[in-house]
Formats: structure tokens, C-alpha cells, sequence
């Protein structure tokens, strides 16, 4: 085992750290609507234009290539330099849609998709998840009927995070109306200008309109944006879900480590009513000391995942194990952070800049419910990592 | 930068592993008098070099680094290992003169762990032992327990003495600063999360086996999902127990935090794995015969030691990491 960095890498981060440090926006980004994607765009376009885009994408498709660590350097100093959020409208695009396309595409789906994803230009959403079929995706029902050289689509999805700013959809239909479960479904890409589909907001306890029912009335999308094979979807589909739970929350492992900092300056300078500090509480101190030990150890199991995956040449189950951390250690210094806040915890207008440690609160429910719920990780774990006897 | 174990490194644990269960297998605290470290097994211990793992060569030592003494102390704690064992190791790192460490890494003399409480001292192993080591964060001190009042105590912890002895023995060797800490702390840290891991690995295997209401219990969501947990609250804590004790190998500035963080999870991981084991055992986990109970108290009497959770919290809240 050993901690060294190699002269690269140090080299890396240092040029990060400057570029970072320098052209970082200055101005909030908009919590809401076109406005804010449009600003995630600008990022985005951004870090293309100064060869930034694409950490973990191959060179040989514009990404920078970059290895796992150099990687885990990156989003370190993203949050260090307090960036704009990776997990944005171009999330699904860059961490699932385009590593997706990468691994399954064609050609021409690689060279129309690649670019236009990496330089902001087109946003994409996931098409997965149905009234009917979260946790158990396999179950989905929307369907496609194959007529010509087209593939037409009848269905509802749910939970469509940026449906309204998606310029493409990540589509998951059963192809096969016989099939069973796994069995029968494709995954297409859906251009969502085509005819026929019409997006209904979901607004969400954070008093926000970011996810969607996506409603298809004989949408006709072309056999040639099949991503695999027709039938063969669940298997593109697995694909996408293990870039989402792989490495797809890195930033989010990293960052937490700032985020208790962040909450630890805020007990310094707190008073509760009777006039102590939070941080001179030994409640606090001890829950916030605790959890800034879990964001250590996070980073730890980071790096550890990271090595295990150079050694073995393929990503371990351990994707599941973080994002159960994750997503509890999140919870838990939200709990904290408000209980010393006090009353002005309470105000909240949804907006996520004016009132941070609120908005992350009721986002910690959202982590822990998709990407697949906590009590699926832990069915993940229990099957891949102890192979217990299979409940399903 | 590599943080999980490489070959080698897993070479000396395997051989650590299979020497340790053979030596001191846990199946030994289910016989009669099962606690300490015996004379035959510490000279054994001695004789095959473990107490020396991490000492320089000069010394006499092995010269490897504090890599391999977690990965040794792991699968000490995976059989609730005596705490001797760490005390031989760590009072070799605390004598100067070479006759007397040499006795001390041969096991031809007893070593016991001594805790300031109140007044006195607590001590902790064999009522055999010539000496007591006594470790500070800035000092370890080797004390002469010949013709001290020792007054024996009862312990919960079946693998383990504990007596009472007036302050005041004589001081036969001291080393300044906090090497022996530090190597203590990573000793006690990686024998928790050994018990962590032995615990999930026992409850799983149960999981396999045992059916109700005719299915195996491992798939009831009710056993799995538990089982999920102690399965990430082990990856958190070897995890970081791997970084600290690169970070000690390596020097680095903050090993002393990551250090206090290893603990941390350790004691934490230990505590509520332990729990779990007997909980999910069923009415097998409370008995005797079954490990289960052995666990769960070997990890009470660790979590106190070098750095127990009050104090190790205090110190992390402000604590600064390097770049
Ligand atoms: C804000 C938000 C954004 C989302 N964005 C997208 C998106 O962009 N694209 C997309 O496709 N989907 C998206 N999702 C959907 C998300 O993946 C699902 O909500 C999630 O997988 C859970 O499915 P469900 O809501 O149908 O809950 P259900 O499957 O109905 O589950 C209900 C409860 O039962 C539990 N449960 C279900 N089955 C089991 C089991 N076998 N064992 C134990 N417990 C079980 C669940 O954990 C949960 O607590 C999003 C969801 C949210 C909340």
C-alpha cells in the first residue's frame, strides 16, 4: 500500500487548482427552471473549450481520460473551489448517457452524441423508472411496436429528473409485448422534440419542478437509435446503471469531507438562546467530530475501491456500499447542522443558495431514494458482496 | 498511491492468519482458564518472530513497517487474541538496552498492558507478567511489576486478566514521543475491525444455513439488510484503517488524525457488529458455547483502549488534514 502521489499527479492537481481557482462563476446558479440550465450549459461549454470536459471519458472519444485517481484529484478540487454541482441538468449526459453510448453505441450514435454531450450542447434525461416499475425496473410496461424502419412508443415514465431541459432521453420500452420481465425490453434513444410526447412537472417537497411524467402517444423514433440490440435492453441497461452507481457519485464522497468543515465553522459561530456556542455543546462537537471521521473514511474506501478496480481491471460491487454511506452521512449532518441552526432552519423559500443547509436536508431524501432506494443497495450488498441466498 | 493491500503484504497476513488460528484459536476460551497469553504460547509467538514485525532490524527486528503490524494485529483480533500480545510487541519498541528487549521479543519474559485509573494502575493480562508497559500519546514507560501489591479484579472480557496495582513501580525503560502510541492505537484499531470482519463472516455463514418458516434466514430482508450494514461499516473502518497505517509507514503529517479516525471506525464497526452477530444468531447468540458473546466483550475492553470514543471525538473536531 502506499499514499504517494506521482509527479503527474501532483502536476495535475495543481493545474486544476489554478484553472479552477480562476474562472470558477462568480454568480449563484439559478435554483430553478431554463435559467438554471442554461448556466449548466455555460459550465459546461466552459470546461470543454479549456479541455476540462470529460474526466473519465477516453481520449479517443474528447474526454480527458483521466485514471481513477487523477480523477478523485479532480472532484476534490471542484469542491474545494466550490464549482457548480456536477450532479446538474448535464449529469445524466455526462456520468451515464455518453459512457453509455461509449460502451454500447454505434458509430454514427458515437460521433452525432459524443460531442454535442461533452461541449453542453445537448442535455439528456433517463427514461427508466414508471409509475409501476422503480425499484423493480424490470417490471416496466411502456412499449414500443416496431413499424418500418421506426420504433413506435406508447407509455408513461415517472420521475423523469429534467425531462423539460432534456434535449435527449435514455428510453428503456418493452419491444417484445410477450416478454417477461428482463426479457423483451430495448433501450433507444429518444429525441424529446419528436411528436407525441408531452411532460407533466412533479413538483417535489423541495418546492421545485426538476422531475417529470413523460407521457408517449405513438412517438416514432428511429430503429438506427437502438443502443444494443433490440431485446437486448436490460443488458444496455445495466451498463448505464452501473456507470450510476459506480463512480457516478464520486464528487458527492469527496465533497463531504468540506461540507462537515463547513459545518463545523458554522457551530464555531452559532449561539444557541441561552447564549453557548453549538460547537460548545459536546452533543454537537461529538456528532459532527463523528462525522467528519465517516467523510475520512469515505474518501478511504474511495481510494481503496480505486485500487481494487486498477488491480482487478473491472469495477467491484462497492458502488452500492458507498452510496448507502454517502447518502446516510449526508442525512445525519443535515440533522446536526439543523438542530444548532435553530429556527432560521425553518426558512426556506426553495431556493438552494439562499438557504443551503435546508435545501440539502430534504435533498438528503432524494439521494437515498433514487439511483435506487437504500434498502436496494442494501439488497445489492446482501447479493453481490456476502452472496446471501437471493430474496427475489 | 495503492491503498489496498499487494502481495506481499497479503502473504504475511495469510501467514499471520494460519499461524494465529492454530496458536491461539479462539475455540480456546471455551476450555477452562482460557484467559492470557500461557508461557508456551508467548515463547512460541516469540520464537517465529511476531512480536518483532515491525522493529528495525538493528534492533533485532523484522524491519517491516506499520503495514504489516496492522495486518498482524488484524488476525490477532480475529481470534480475541490476548492483549498481551500487543504489549510484548509494543514494549519491544520501548527498550533501549538489547538484552532486555531481546528477553522481551523471545517471550522468555511476560508483558501486561498498564492503564492509569484513578490512583492506581490497571492492569491488564497475565498475574504472571515481570513487566507492564504504560503508553501515553507522549511517552511509553516499562514498569517493574516484582513485588507489586496486585490485587486481582474480575473481567466481562473472557480472553483477558485484570488486576489493580498501587502507582509508584519502578520505571525500567521509557521511550519519549508517541511511536508507541501510535503503534498501539493501529494495534487495538486493526484487531477491532478483525473482530468486525470475523463477526459479519460468522452471522453469513449462519444466514446460509439456518432455515424458518421454511427459507434460509439470509433471505429474509430482516437478516439481510443487517448483514448489508455490518458490511459497510467494516469496508468504512478497514478502509481507513489501510490509510492510516500507510500514513504512519509514509510519515505523513496527519497520520495522527487519520489514526484517531481509524479508531474511531474500528470501535464503532467492532461495537455494532458484535451486536448484530448475537442479535441475528437467535437464541444461539446468547449462549455460552457460541463466539458470538466472545466477540462482543473483546471489542468493549479494545474500544477503550488508545483512544476510546470521547476522546478521540475531541480531538478530530478540530483536526487539520494535509493537502
Ligand atoms: C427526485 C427523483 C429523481 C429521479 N430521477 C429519475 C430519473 O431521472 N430517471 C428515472 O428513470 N428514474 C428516476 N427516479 C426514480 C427512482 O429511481 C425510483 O423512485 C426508485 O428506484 C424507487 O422506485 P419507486 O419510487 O417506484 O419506489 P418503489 O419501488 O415503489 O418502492 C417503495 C418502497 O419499497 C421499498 N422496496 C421496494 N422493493 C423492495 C425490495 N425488493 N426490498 C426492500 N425494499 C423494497 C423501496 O426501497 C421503497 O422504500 C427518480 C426518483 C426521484 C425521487
Amino acid at each position: 500500500m502506499d499514499l504517494q502521489y506521482s509527479e503527474q499527479d501532483r502536476e495535475f492537481r495543481a493545474k486544476a487548482r489554478a484553472w479552477l481557482s480562476a474562472n470558477v462563476p462568480a454568480e449563484a446558479r439559478p435554483a430553478h427552471g431554463h435559467a438554471s440550465a442554461t448556466f449548466d450549459r455555460d459550465w459546461q461549454r466552459k470546461l470543454y473549450d479549456h479541455g476540462w470536459a470529460g474526466v473519465s471519458w477516453p481520449k479517443e472519444f474528447g474526454g480527458l481520460g483521466l485514471s481513477g485517481l487523477q480523477q478523485v484529484l479532480w472532484y476534490e478540487e471542484l469542491a474545494r473551489a466550490r464549482a457548480p454541482h456536477y450532479i446538474n441538468t448535464t449529469y445524466v449526459a455526462m456520468m451515464h448517457a455518453g459512457p453509455t453510448l461509449i460502451a454500447r453505441g454505434t458509430d454514427e450514435q458515437k460521433a452525432f452524441h459524443l460531442p454535442r454531450i461533452l461541449s453542453g450542447e445537448s442535455l439528456w434525461c433517463q427514461g427508466f423508472s414508471e409509475p409501476n416499475a422503480g425499484s423493480d425496473l424490470a417490471s416496466l410496461k411502456t412499449r414500443g411496436v416496431v413499424d418500418g424502419d421506426d420504433i413506435v412508443v406508447t407509455g408513461a415514465k415517472m420521475w423523469t429528473t429534467d425531462a423539460q431541459h432534456g434535449d435527449y432521453q435514455e428510453l428503456l420500452i418493452r419491444t417484445d409485448p410477450d416478454s417477461q420481465r428482463h426479457k423483451g425490453l430495448t433501450w433507444v434513444i429518444c429525441d424529446m422534440k419528436t411528436p407525441g410526447i408531452d411532460i407533466k412537472p412533479i413538483r417535489t417537497m423541495l418546492g421545485d419542478e426538476h422531475i417529470n411524467t413523460v407521457f408517449y402517444d405513438e412517438v416514432r423514433i428511429p430503429i438506427a437509435n437502438v443502443v444494443g440490440e433490440i431485446g437486448q435492453g436490460w443488458s444496455t441497461a445495466l451498463a448505464t446503471l452501473s456507470f450510476e452507481r459506480g463512480l457516478g457519485f464520486i464528487g458527492d464522497q469527496l465533497e463531504l469531507y468540506e461540507r462537515v468543515g463547513r459545518a463545523v465553522d458554522l457551530a464555531g459561530k452559532l449561539r444557541f438562546d441561552d447564549g453557548t456556542l453549538a460547537i460548545d455543546d459536546s452533543a454537537i462537537a461529538q456528532k459532527l467530530a463523528s462525522l467528519k471521521s465517516d467523510a475520512m473514511a469515505i474518501r478511504a474506501m474511495t481510494l481503496a475501491d480505486i485500487a481494487e478496480t486498477d488491480r482487478t481491471g473491472q469495477p467491484g460491487p462497492k458502488g452500492s456500499m458507498m452510496k448507502l454511506l454517502v447518502t446516510n452521512t449526508h442525512k445525519a449532518l443535515s440533522e446536526v447542522v439543523g438542530e444548532m441552526m435553530g429556527w432560521d432552519f425553518l426558512e426556506f423559500n426553495g431556493d438552494r443558495s439562499a438557504h443551503p443547509w435546508t435545501y440539502d436536508f430534504l435533498w438528503s431524501w432524494i439521494f437515498s431514494i433514487s439511483g435506487g432506494t437504500n434498502e436496494i443497495q442494501r439488497e445489492n450488498i446482501a447479493d453481490r458482496v456476502l452472496s446471501l441466498p437471493r430474496a427475489r | 498511491m495503492y491503498l489496498v493491500p499487494d502481495d506481499e503484504e497479503l502473504a504475511i497476513a495469510s501467514a499471520a492468519a494460519e499461524y494465529l488460528a492454530d496458536a491461539m484459536p479462539i475455540d480456546r476460551l471455551h476450555a477452562a482458564n482460557p484467559a492470557d497469553l500461557k508461557d508456551d504460547v508467548r515463547n512460541a509467538l516469540g520464537d517465529m518472530g511476531w512480536y518483532a514485525l515491525a522493529l528495525p532490524e538493528a534492533d533485532g527486528g523484522s524491519g517491516l513497517s506499520a503495514i504489516e503490524h496492522a495486518l498482524f494485529f488484524r488476525e490477532v483480533g480475529r481470534q480475541c487474541g490476548p492483549v498481551e500480545v500487543m504489549a510484548q510487541c509494543l514494549a519491544a519498541m520501548t527498550v533501549a538496552d538489547a538484552d532486555l528487549r531481546a528477553q522481551i521479543t523471545s517471550g522468555a519474559v511476560g508483558v501486561s498492558l498498564a492503564i492509569v485509573d484513578g490512583d492506581s494502575l490497571r492492569l491488564l493480562g497475565s498475574p504472571a507478567a515481570r513487566y507492564a508497559l504504560q503508553v501515553t500519546r507522549n511517552e511509553a514507560c516499562l514498569l517493574d511489576l516484582q513485588g507489586a501489591q496486585v490485587s486481582a479484579k474480575s473481567s466481562l472480557d473472557l480472553a483477558l486478566s485484570m488486576a489493580v496495582v498501587p502507582a509508584g513501580c519502578p520505571v525500567v525503560a521509557t521511550r519519549a514521543g508517541d511511536h508507541v502510541w501510535m503503534m498501539g492505537q493501529l494495534a487495538t484499531a486493526a484487531q477491532l475491525v478483525g473482530i468486525s470482519e470475523a463477526s459479519l463472516e460468522q452471522i453469513v455463514e449462519y444466514a446460509k444455513v439456518r432455515e424458518t418458516f421454511g427459507k434460509k434466514i439470509g433471505s429474509w430482508q430482516a437478516v439481510r439488510h443487517p448483514c448489508a450494514d455490518m458490511a459497510v461499516r467494516l469496508e468504512a473502518a478497514r478502509s481507513q484503517l489501510w490509510y492510516a497505517a500507510t500514513a504512519i509507514k509514509e510519515g505523513s503529517l496527519d497520520a495522527g488524525v487519520h489514526l484517531d479516525a481509524a479508531k474511531h471506525q474500528a470501535n464503532v464497526a467492532a461495537l455494532a457488529n458484535t451486536d448484530s452477530n448475537i442479535q441475528l444468531h437467535g437464541g444461539i447468540g446468547v449462549t455460552d458455547e457460541h463466539h458470538a458473546h466472545l466477540y462482543m466483550k473483546h471489542s468493549l475492553v479494545l474500544a477503550k483502549l488508545f483512544g476510546g470514543r470521547r476522546e478521540i471525538l475531541a480531538r478530530l473536531l478540530h483536526a487539520e488534514l494535509e493537502d
